[in-house]
């Protein structure tokens, strides 16, 4: 398991862990992030917000926020 | 049945959701605020075959958890006002994300019809979804429907008067059924709080809600609870378990998409097509000059439309004049009244009032194509600077053309906490009317100097924000500092009708509140600027300046300048005029109508005054003023929509007192300063 900002540009991961107060898992929940959901990196450079798509949707999302989504790489795909 | 049947709209953002709202009502709608919440109420009424039905906006939201204001209006509306229909909208080409609000629904006791809406966009990006397999595996009816060409509308409304109609007691919300280990821990909690849960609430949803660990239905059954009941749901309810919930609700979303989908589409050309232009405009690079073009023709733009209004200026200044003529008979104090205090006031409210629609249309234009998430996003890293995230950035911006725009602008904000500090720390931004005296003042006393001090006040106003944001969430506005959660949705042709409809409301909320405080604010300093005895030099506001001399010594300002600073909250750009008067220059201007004088008089004024200046204030004075006058406290008009934006005596009068702090403590220093530089 990794976090979410380890993962580069491209690459996919699927959400394993979702951590924080309860205010943020809903909030997250609620944007499209729950267990078993496949995400792809869009937007991930070294600094800055990142930009993540799951769900048919496009999500930006602080470096903070995303540390708390613990995720597992699947695979490269370009 | 009911005269007049209530219908409630509700979906997350940027689900089109407005579009319905404004096309079903038209102009037949009202914008206020939900009681005691600093949230927008949208309300309205349309007919369809002879019967009147009220349509109720709910707000835009994700979730029906009590995580903001927008989702406790929602479900409160919901569960205690007992609407007859509540219709969700959902995007069609989002629908896994999108109908998660629906799920939320499902627990809810009221009728339901789901608006499929941007079936267009889901069939251009290939994916087919079948209406009628998708209401069945819901239990509801499901309307498709492209709100922005107008269809589905007629199906909408039948589907409405159907619903309304049929009084069968089994016509049930949205059916979600749990399974596993949610459904067990779902029992468990029923079964803890059976009987305990006070009406309107029902043991369902309470029981999911307490299992999602939400704020207010956690409060609301600790009281109910015995202490061993509280320990009990404690030790059900753990962490994981509102990611369960959450899953079990995507699962549901699954079935159903499963079900109605006939085509889909893949991922890649879905991301190849969306992606085209974000390819740069969120490059951190390149991205950052796609928004400054982006916004040096949105400002042109808007400042286009907004000079609309200067002819109106010219009016302004010919009906003073008249008022004078016309009421010269009279007592001096009543054609002063007219001339310098109510027309030049409403006069002043009116050109603003063309300058905002300018801001208005563009800003509405650039939230209805998508590109507003995309400059918050790119201009993130900045605003971190100053404790903020990427969503505070247009209203700051907007604020350096005038501080009323940007202080509205903070409705993009979602976070309540966030746009309260956003709201506050905007009068630090120094508006277009600041400019005009800096480059006046600057050019007579400082020369090739002036681009220094610009550069001088800007780097100033970069540290103030960032220290008082600090002791803003530092020590007064506490709470959860929520970082950047942001949706970036696809790019929409321009819809004409939705921003329009967008900036006339915003309009019509500024001419209803704002209009009159602005008037008003202008009357009064006015009157402090006439009384006792007609004349500004000898005004109640002159005695003021003279009161806050030793004030005044420490900043090199004498008192007229202290009152042109007293004056100048009236509006920034009224300073010029005040010290124009008060160093006798503006003959036969008993106050304030000098402004039209100064601005647009002509040469022969600016030289006069030019000259007169010089011999009267120190270069080190007029660095001073021009520092006091920047961080000064807002300008009335602006005060006037903190607070009704705040909704709040305590954070308006407090941040008056806090920029006025600000102001002399800025002068003081910039004074001492200069002595040592120059």
């Amino acid at each position: 398991m990794i976090p979410l900002t380890w993962l580069r540009a491209w690459e996919v991961g699927v959400v394993q862990d979702i951590s924080g107060k309860p205010g943020f898992v809903s909030r997250i929940s609620a944007t499209g992030f729950s267990l078993n959901t496949e995400v792809k990196m869009i937007r991930n450079w070294k600094w800055g917000p990142l930009i993540i798509f799951l769900r048919d949707t496009q999500i930006a999302l602080g470096r903070t926020e995303a540390g708390n989504i613990m995720v597992r790489k699947k695979s490269e795909s370009k | 049945m009911k005269a007049n049947n209530v219908i409630v709209l509700a979906g997350q953002p940027n689900t089109g959701k407005s579009s319905i709202f404004n096309r079903l009502t038209g102009s037949n709608q009202h914008v206020g605020n939900w009681p005691g919440k600093t949230v927008e109420k949208k309300e309205g009424a349309f007919k369809f075959k002879g019967h009147l039905y009220q349509l109720v906006d709910l707000p835009g939201t994700y979730s029906l958890t009590a995580n903001s204001a927008e989702e406790i209006i929602t479900r409160d509306y919901i569960i205690k006002k007992h609407p007859d229909v509540l219709v969700v909208v959902v995007d069609a080409s989002q629908l896994e994300r999108t109908l998660y609000l629906a799920a939320e629904t499902s627990m809810l006791p009221v009728k339901t019809i789901v608006a499929l809406n941007m079936t267009d966009i889901a069939e251009r990006e290939g994916r087919k979804i079948c209406h009628e397999a998708m209401g069945k595996q819901m239990g509801v009816t499901v309307i498709p429907m492209v709100a922005s060409k107008n269809i589905g509308f007629s199906e909408l409304l039948e589907a409405i008067k159907k619903s309304v109609e049929n009084h069968d007691p089994d016509e049930r919300p949205i059916q979600q059924e749990f399974e596993g280990e949610v459904l067990a821990r779902l029992n468990e909690v029923k079964g803890l709080i059976k009987g305990l849960v006070p009406s309107p609430f029902t043991e369902d949803w309470m029981a999911l809600k307490l299992m999602e660990d939400d704020r207010e239905v956690r409060e609301i059954m600790r009281k109910r609870l015995g202490p061993d009941q509280c320990l009990h749901l404690d030790k059900i309810i753990n962490n994981g378990l509102a990611l369960l919930v959450a899953d079990s609700r995507y699962k549901w979303i699954q079935k159903i998409i499963d079900a109605s989908e006939t085509k889909s589409h893949d991922t890649k050309s879905l991301l190849d097509k969306r992606n085209k232009f974000d390819k740069v405009a969120t490059h951190p690079v390149w991205g950052i000059f796609v928004a400054l073009g982006i916004l040096f023709f949105a400002i042109v733009a808007a400042m286009s439309i907004g000079s609309l209004g200067l002819p109106f200026l010219k009016i302004v200044s010919l009906a003073s004049d008249g008022a004078r003529i016309l009421l010269g008979p009279g007592p001096e104090w009543l054609s002063s009244m007219m001339a310098d205090g109510l027309i030049v006031g409403v006069g002043i409210a009116t050109a603003l009032s063309f300058f905002l629609m300018g801001v208005f249309i563009v800003v509405g234009f650039l939230e209805d194509v998508g590109y507003l998430p995309r400059l918050a996003y790119v201009f993130d890293l900045f605003m971190h600077g100053i404790g903020l995230h990427g969503k505070s950035f247009m209203p700051f911006l907007m604020g350096f053309c005038c501080n009323i725009s940007g202080v509205l602008g903070t409705r993009v904000v979602d976070s309540w906490r966030q746009r309260l500090i956003t709201v506050l720390l905007i009068p630090i931004i120094p508006c277009y009317g600041i400019w005009a005296v800096v480059s006046f003042i600057g050019t007579i006393f400082l020369g090739v100097k002036t681009p220094m001090v610009v550069l001088a006040l800007l780097i100033t106003a970069a540290l103030h924000l960032a220290l008082t944001s600090f002791l803003l969430r530092r020590f007064i506005v506490k709470g959860e500092s929520t970082g950047l959660i942001m949706e970036l949705p696809p790019y929409h042709k321009p819809n004409f009708k939705t921003i329009w409809t967008y900036a006339w409301t915003n309009e019509k909320g500024y001419l209803k509140r704002g209009f009159s405080i602005i008037a008003m604010a202008s009357f009064i300093v006015w009157f402090f600027s006439y009384f006792p005895e007609g004349k500004i030099e000898t005004s109640f506001l002159a005695s003021t300046g003279s009161f806050l001399n030793p004030i005044g010594n420490l900043m090199g300002c004498d008192w007229k300048l202290m009152a042109a600073l007293i004056v100048s909250v009236m509006a920034k750009e009224s300073a010029l005029p005040a010290i124009a008067i008060l160093y006798g220059t503006g003959q036969g201007l008993s106050s304030i109508t000098g402004l039209a004088s100064i601005t647009s008089g002509g040469e022969h004024t600016h030289n006069e005054l030019a000259s007169i200046l010089m011999q009267s204030i120190s270069p080190e004075s007029a660095l001073a003023f021009l520092f006091a006058l920047t961080f000064s406290i807002p300008c009335s008009a602006t005060i006037s929509v903190l607070y009704t934006e705040t909704r709040s005596l305590k954070w308006t009068a407090g941040a008056s007192a806090y920029y006025t702090l600000s102001s002399l403590v800025a002068g003081i220093l910039a004074y001492q300063a200069a002595l040592l530089i120059f």
